[in-house]
């Protein structure tokens, strides 16, 4: 039998998952819009980007925009190569259980 | 594994699926920017019949083209760039590049005429609107699409006053009630997003 593959640890945390997930749709994306679309705080919102920043999978930018601050996140490919084989590993483990 | 785990990982590829989705489907909010060009087109029809009729559509083009990037970059200020939108905007921003110019030689060369006009109009509109439809999957915008065909054929078959009247008519279906139309579904289809978000936790 083959062995099964592990879940990332960094991207199987439930926001990390949906950000990583919003971000692979977009070019890039500013912190507010994220928030929304995720509905959390700023405080955790920032520590999970921090991981995944930290991870290599999302780049930042920071700019002024209208004299107004902007923090820009981008998906970066070792990102994007991280979240398809997540995705692969979680369609093996749910094979391999309806296998079993 | 356990049943539970197992739903777990399924919710995760829910989760995926849904974010990803969310993330396309930012870009979609379009119905402002008929409702304003169909009044900008009444205006330059107005402009025309009533006022300096030679400079009257190119003036009002150029300051709805103008409106039309102010408004819009201050919505999608806070919005992230998607393929979708950039393909939307690359399409209307070639019509109406390639209808300016074409309008204008035609006004220079004195070769305007209502009713090629209207045909010409209705031909690039028509086809921007179908294009744009397909992409977005919005069946009714392939439904303004016909209309804008239809007025083409129409304006070449009849009068130039009944020309006249066709366009009135095509820009008051396919503009303003397909611009208001599109506004209420945008609004309703954010609320309803809005009502079924929770919040993801680390």
């Amino acid at each position: 039998m083959a062995d099964l593959p592990e879940l990332n640890p960094v991207i199987h945390g439930k926001l990390r998952l949906a950000l990583l997930s919003l971000l692979s749709s977009v070019e890039e994306a500013e912190f507010t819009w994220l928030r929304s679309k995720t509905a959390s705080t700023d405080g955790n919102l920032g520590a999970q980007l921090l991981k995944l920043e930290e991870a290599g999978y999302v780049a930042v930018e920071k700019k002024f925009v209208q004299r107004k601050p902007q923090t820009l996140y981008r998906m970066t490919e070792s990102g994007r190569e991280a979240l398809t084989e997540y995705v692969q590993a979680i369609k093996q483990l749910l094979g391999s259980a309806i296998n079993a | 594994m356990s049943n539970v785990e197992e739903q777990e990982l399924k919710d995760r590829l829910s989760l995926i699926e849904s974010m990803i989705s969310e993330g396309r489907r930012t870009t979609e909010s379009w119905g402002w920017t008929f409702v304003l060009w169909g009044v900008a087109y009444y205006i330059a029809i107005a402009l025309s019949a009533f006022g300096p009729s030679a400079i009257a559509w190119p003036v009002t083009m150029i300051a709805a083209s103008v409106l039309t990037g102010v408004i819009g970059s201050r919505i999608s200020a806070r919005q992230p760039e998607t393929t979708t939108g950039r393909a939307m905007a690359a399409i209307w921003i070639g019509m109406g590049i390639s209808l300016f110019i074409l309008m204008v030689c035609l006004g220079m060369t004195g070769r305007l005429d209502l009713r090629i006009s209207v045909a010409i109009i209705g031909a690039m509109l028509g086809a921007s609107n179908a294009i744009s439809s397909i992409i977005l999957g919005w069946k009714m915008q392939f439904a303004c699409a016909v209309v804008w065909w239809a007025a083409m054929v129409a304006a070449l078959f009849t009068t130039e006053n009944i020309a006249g009247i066709i366009f009135l008519v095509a820009i008051f279906f396919c503009q303003i009630v397909f611009g208001i139309y599109g506004m209420i579904a945008e609004s309703r289809r954010n609320k309803a997003r809005a009502a079924a978000q929770g919040a993801f936790h680390g």
